[in-house]
């Protein structure tokens, strides 16, 4: 506090002193207040003043109410404060080696990437070379990045003369392997940080001079988001450029002879854009590209080779819509069966009619939804109320251990109707079970509105144990109803709400934080108010097996892709559905479609028969097939059986499941000995099928210690005080026990 | 702080008011004061409540609550044998039940080995983790039975930057909880991780 403020405190506490015999003096000031507010205020101050000097200390008043202030503050403190007060580790991607000489990062000398991309997946290859730069024998760790949600499923690394390849195995002999090799002391730290997004190998015996190459290869996603495409590559791994003057300061560091490399570092990117159709724009977003149309699709390539990026690398593609639904078919013979992908695009929005439609939203208002949850989810259903058309019947449930429905019938949309269900909306509190079933019993029982498509828009987090049989229930009652699930929270049952989305034939998001609200629901809101094609069929000929099982609908401005494994190569593909309220039927021809290869064995300048990617398209399905088989558990199938089913497929088609994981094993050809070594089990973050997803951090705070001591001493100290003031100042209500309590505390506190 | 400020220094604190004023933090003192004490008290409550739960989840109730309005189920015990711990674990991991005990993060049990995350709140129920070493064993009693595992590292990330993969096709254990331990403040973003590996001989 400054001096100022220090006087005016002093004054004015003496003011209050000298009250009683002063009154002619306030009411002098009142007046000259009404007619003067500034200079009346100079005149108090002077006034107060003058009384402080002449009358001299009170000082103990003083200090209580500075007492009381600070009291005040750490109570709202408690409230208040919240700090950050640890930082994470950085990590240094590259290959790290550790010898006698200590422990160092080298850096890569040249990286080489590889993307083949076929419809919604893309293979990406990595191959990173390296030199050991120090003068004595090294064992190395490689780290790099991943893309969250992404498996490495194919490795290779060449160490001078050394090999080791990976290999998917069954889970129980890959296990055999590791432990074989855990026990001779080779492998201390393999499986460790799955939890992060970084794949990390371990390397033995690596000798002075000696060049490392090692080449992973993952299968990932693409994911669609305003109308296109989109692909994002970590490109953190590559050496970043690094101010000269760092460089100097510390000249000891054996780092240093690898960063002087960094100059010469090149990367090579290498896209293929697999597909028949056309594109109205592909975009790389922070990299300079070279753009080529050819035969089966887009060749992209990077421009500088020399380029040394700190940004990750990130390609966008945008299909061209026509006027009415049109498709792409690419089709990988293997020599035993022809796997077909086919892409249904949908036509432009503008074409399409829109269609009123009967939106019922179901709410779980059970306890797990309590705090942010409930938040989220309100703010949801607002969003939801909000983008409902004029022509549209909405209605309004929530349920806990009992079901509540605002209407017994869908309401057209109205300000009344709007108005009650905004008032529904804001007295939602979460408490009790969650029985779903009877909710969802009455969404899908509801009379029907005539020629209205229903939309069941489901928020909650999921949280029930008997998952299968509501999803029978889902199945059997659905009839005409489309299920839209709206996963909240940081983990919730993602499984189930997918599943219940598949059969309900809509669509699945999940709204993690609150800020995510808005852009989620409105994604949601913009794919499903036009519905382009529905009720859609696929004649893919005999004995095909196709996935997915039950085809949503169409909805604008996003391509649904459906796969399929065929005996033979498909002559004729029939394809029907209502669009704009009529029957559509199209027939593709078996010639018109693209033909892949795979790719792999022909390396750079493949044969011409047909382009890279086909193994994707193989694995693509294997990944289906496995990911309907695990369903098939929650439905009653065998688990023996089914589990000797998928460890087929994995092995098959070299996925990673539950079931199986892949192994490094050294493949050089020499040593006496026949048998394998192995050398890592490699960690894999994320196998084919359902098993895995990612999941936010819970809160795991309450913070009860310092509430507890900061409330314990504001609680002594204003106690104290009260027992002080209390035995000066009798006016105070309960004073007589205050008196009783002041003559036991010591004398020297009293005096204070 | 404003508002105080500002009462101090207007003429109206007498000392009826000043006494009030005092009262009032006396009391809000209090109530925070009662407030966190409830919360380890409560903690430790709850277990007892879903111990029962957990002898009748034993006995082949399927689904058991622990308090007939409550919104979650006894799925495990946790016990580490070396510091005499031993906790109920519940499912689903929401503010409220982690105020009860651990909680399971992923929610489905479907098979014996299993990607399993276990979350609890750094000064209550999980206080217990600045003390486990590497190589301690943890014991989880399940339905399906009792499987060990052994500690194989810790470490602190950042929740900003990771998020938790959860992978049913590796078999482990791990314990999370907030960190640092002894943080005056709660939500940070730092987490602490326990990962655990079942023990081959089971």
């Amino acid at each position: 506090m400054s001096n100022y403020t220090n006087s005016r405190h002093n004054c004015h506490q003496v003011h209050q002193d000298q009250n009683h015999s002063s009154s002619i003096r306030d009411e002098l000031e009142q007046r000259a207040w009404i007619q003067n507010p500034q200079l009346a205020r100079r005149m108090a101050r002077s006034h107060q003043c003058k009384f402080a000097r002449g009358v001299g200390t009170h000082r103990h008043m003083r200090w209580q109410d500075r007492t009381l202030l600070t009291l005040g503050a750490v109570l709202m403190m408690l409230f208040v404060i919240r700090t950050e007060t640890a930082i994470a580790d950085t990590q240094n991607w590259g290959l790290q080696l550790s010898s006698e000489s200590g422990v160092y990062t080298e850096l890569a000398i040249d990286t080489v990437i590889q993307m083949d991309i076929t419809g919604l997946v893309s293979r990406v290859q990595v191959t990173q070379n390296f030199t050991n730069n120090g003068s004595h024998w090294a064992e190395g760790v490689y780290h790099f990045p991943l893309p969250p949600g992404v498996a490495v499923d194919r490795l290779l690394i060449k160490v001078g003369e050394r090999l080791l390849e990976g290999e998917i195995q069954e889970k129980e002999t890959a296990r055999r392997i590791y432990q074989k090799a855990r026990d001779s002391g080779q492998t201390a730290t393999i499986v460790e940080q799955q939890r992060r997004n970084q794949f990390e190998t371990r390397l033995a015996n690596i000798g002075p001079g000696e060049s490392i190459a090692i080449t992973i290869s993952y299968l990932q996603n693409v994911s669609y988001s305003n109308f296109s495409y989109h692909l994002r590559l970590p490109m953190t791994f590559t050496p970043s450029w690094e101010p000269p003057a760092q460089l100097n300061s510390e000249p000891d560091k054996p780092h240093l002879i690898a960063e002087s490399s960094t100059s010469g570092h090149t990367l090579k990117l290498h896209a293929n854009l697999i597909s028949t159709m056309e594109f109205a724009a592909i975009e790389s977003h922070y990299h300079d590209v070279d753009i080529r149309q050819v035969d089966d699709g887009y060749q992209i390539e990077l421009l500088n080779p020399n380029e040394v990026t700190d940004r990750d690398f990130e390609l966008s593609w945008t299909p061209m819509l026509k006027s009415h639904p049109s498709t792409s078919l690419t089709t990988f013979n293997d020599g035993d069966f022809v796997y077909a992908q086919l892409m249904l695009a949908p036509p432009l929005a503008d074409s399409i009619r829109p269609q009123a439609r009967e939106v019922i939203l179901i709410i779980d208002t059970s306890g797990s939804m309590e705090g942010a949850s409930l938040v989220q989810a309100k703010a949801a259903l607002s969003h939801a109320l909000m983008s409902l058309g004029e022509d549209d019947f909405f209605n309004l449930l929530q349920f806990n251990s009992d079901t509540e429905q605002l209407f017994d019938q869908s309401v057209p949309v109205t300000r009344t109707s709007l108005y009650r269900a905004q008032n529904f909306i804001t007295r939602l509190k979460a408490n009790g079970g969650t029985d779903m079933a009877p909710a969802l019993t009455a969404a899908l029982g509801m009379a029907e509105i005539p020629q209205l498509m229903r939309q069941v828009v489901f928020i909650t987090d999921g949280a029930v144990s008997n998952e299968t049989k509501l999803l029978q229930l889902v199945a059997r009652d659905l009839g005409n109803s489309r299920m839209f699930t709206v996963a909240i929270g940081h983990a919730p049952n993602s499984w189930f709400m997918r599943k219940t989305a598949e059969i309900g034939r809509g669509s699945y998001i999940h709204i993690g934080k609150p800020d995510e609200v808005e852009v989620q629901m409105s994604a949601l809101w913009g794919r499903i108010q036009l519905p382009a094609l529905t009720d859609i069929c696929v004649e893919w000929g005999d004995s095909a097996e196709y996935y997915p099982e039950i085809i949503p609908d169409l909805y604008a401005g996003e391509p649904l892709w459906l796969l399929a494994r065929l005996p033979s190569e498909p002559t004729m593909i029939g394809l029907c559905g209502t669009l704009n309220g009529m029957d559509w039927n199209l027939n593709i021809n078996g010639w018109d479609k693209v033909r892949l290869g795979t790719g792999r064995e022909a390396g750079p300048g493949h044969a011409a028969t047909g382009g890279p990617g086909g193994d994707n398209l193989a694995k693509l399905w294997a990944r289906k097939k496995i990911e309907s088989l695990e369903d098939g558990l929650m439905f009653g199938a065998d688990p023996e059986l089914t589990r000797l089913e998928i460890t087929g497929t994995a092995l098959d088609y070299g996925l990673l499941t539950r079931h199986t994981s892949l192994v490094a094993v050294d493949k050089t050809p020499r040593r006496d000995s026949d048998e394998l070594l192995a050398q890592s089990n490699v960690p894999s973050l994320l196998p084919a099928g359902s098993s895995t997803h990612i999941a936010g951090y819970p809160s795991t705070a309450t913070g009860w210690v310092s509430q507890l001591l900061l409330s314990l001493f504001v609680l002594l100290l204003s106690t104290s005080m009260l027992v002080f003031s209390g035995s000066r100042l009798p006016k105070f209500p309960g004073s007589d026990s205050n008196v009783t309590n002041a003559s036991q505390i010591p004398r020297n506190i009293q005096h204070i | 702080m404003q508002s105080s400020t500002h009462l101090s220094l207007t003429p109206v604190v007498t000392p009826d008011v000043r006494h009030w004023l005092l009262a009032a933090v006396i009391l809000t003192a209090a109530i925070l004061l009662f407030d966190a004490i409830w919360i380890p008290v409560k903690a430790d409550l709850a277990q007892h409540l879903l111990e029962r739960s957990w002898l009748r989840t034993l006995a082949g109730e399927p689904d058991a609550k622990p308090w007939p309005w409550a919104d979650t189920r006894a799925v495990a015990i946790l016990e580490i044998p070396r510091l005499g711990q031993r906790m109920i674990v519940l499912e689903g991991s929401s503010g409220r039940n982690l105020a009860f005990g651990p909680t399971l993060v992923n929610p489905t049990l479907l098979e014996e080995t299993t990607d399993r995350i276990l979350s609890g709140h750094r000064d209550t129920h999980f206080s217990f983790l600045r003390d486990l070493h590497t190589g301690d064993v943890l014991r989880l009693r399940t339905s399906k039975g009792i499987r060990d595992y052994r500690v194989g590292w810790m470490e602190a990330v950042d929740s900003r930057e990771q998020q938790l993969i959860i992978d049913d096709s590796i078999d482990r254990l791990t314990l999370l909880t907030c960190y640092p331990f002894d943080a005056t403040t709660t939500g940070g973003p730092m987490r602490w991780i326990v990962t655990a590996l079942p023990e081959p001989t089971m």
